[in-house]
């Protein structure tokens, strides 16, 4: 007697709630790894993103289908972006005593990051999509994600450059600002929280409290404001 | 609660759509979303712990929300590849002069501030 194998694998892959399911199931799994290891390497979303990709194409399932089924997590995304605004008043608060030094950092500083990083794309010779989609690099992946996609650049690739942006940042981040003699807490925490995002708010926190508080006010800023001045900037531009 | 500050959420969100349809169109939604509630909590000067708690829990589970976009890497494969160098080398030059070029401002910047107040504390 043998039993349909080959029937009941296809009947749990089509299900609707297949490609929910793998997603929660990585996520966990890659969490856990995380948890277990505390290497920066292994960044949650990182790592998932590759376990589910390797489970797609080993299941040969079109990403349009993933995509499909799991839009059920995609809706909710929309809902979180507008909850940034609640830490980002928060942090705001916070940090009155300095606010003005820390809103021209973010004004200058980053719009150097921004600037820079566009530039040497281009000037390497990248296509309009990938110069495009580095632009948002800095900025925690949400909005990276929706203001890469509104200027012609692609949301996943943003979310991969945002991802590297922040592990390098965070990894050699804290070392690179000693060997300058940049040692103030603040300063240290809002360079790692504007320039590597959630990741290098993460590697602030464990230098200090305060380094910490700046590192999330430079991240929810300097994602606000590029939400807001990129894509009009881009299209005042082109 | 949670479904209340959700609800606020999702308010926001929609009236950002809307605004983005009619006068914004080059803002995404979710963006003037944020900006709007954002101006909210200004004026009211509060977070309600039903926004806080709906708002706290999306965002502790921002990676899963964003994995579903993230796995489309896979269809640009051939993109990474053919700009390798490129992408690498803006990705590290401009992060490694911006960390250093932002934190040297703000350190100049936080000291010339205590210079001041000091200054100030002199001369009352």
């Amino acid at each position: 007697m043998s039993l349909p194998w080959l029937a009941a694998l296809d009947a749990v892959v089509s299900h609707p709630l297949f490609a929910v399911g793998i997603t929660l199931g990585a996520f966990q799994l890659a969490q856990l790894l995380y948890e277990k290891t505390r290497l920066l390497l292994l960044q949650p979303l990182l790592i998932a993103t590759l376990m589910l990709v390797g489970t797609l194409l080993v299941l040969g399932i079109d990403y349009q289908d993933y995509r499909q089924g799991s839009a059920i997590l995609t809706f909710l995304l929309g809902p979180a972006t507008v909850a940034l605004a609640v830490p980002l008043y928060q942090n705001v608060r916070r940090v009155r005593a300095v606010l003005m030094p820390v809103l021209t950092t973010l004004l200058v500083g980053g719009t150097l990051a921004t600037v820079l990083g566009v530039g040497l794309a281009w000037l390497f010779g990248a296509e309009n999509m990938i110069v495009m989609t580095l632009a948002p690099k800095s900025v925690t992946s949400p909005i990276a994600m929706l203001v890469a996609e509104e200027i012609g650049g692609s949301a996943s690739l943003a979310a991969v450059f945002v991802m590297l942006t922040g592990m390098l940042g965070a990894m050699f981040g804290v070392e690179l600002l000693r060997l300058c003699r940049i040692k103030h807490p603040a300063a240290m925490g809002l360079t790692l929280g504007m320039v590597a995002h959630a990741i290098g708010t993460a590697r602030a926190l464990q230098e200090s409290e305060e380094a910490g508080a700046f590192a999330a006010l430079g991240m929810s800023i300097m994602g606000v404001v590029t939400a807001v001045a990129l894509p009009l900037v881009v299209a005042a531009v082109s | 609660m949670l479904l209340r500050g959700l609800t606020v959420l999702i308010f926001f969100q929609l009236l950002g759509t809307g605004l983005n349809a009619l006068l914004l169109p080059k803002l995404p939604g979710p963006i003037i979303g944020l900006v709007l509630l954002f101006a909210y909590l200004l004026i009211t000067r509060e977070v309600s712990p039903a926004l806080d708690q709906a708002a706290g829990g999306l965002l502790r589970y921002l990676p899963v929300l964003l994995l579903p976009p993230a796995v489309g890497v896979m269809v640009h494969l051939a993109d990474i590849r053919a700009d390798l160098w490129a992408i690498s080398g803006s990705l590290v030059i401009s992060l490694v002069v911006s960390l250093v070029f932002v934190g040297w401002l703000m350190q100049m910047l936080i000291n010339r501030q205590n210079r001041k107040k000091a200054q100030q504390g002199e001369q009352p």
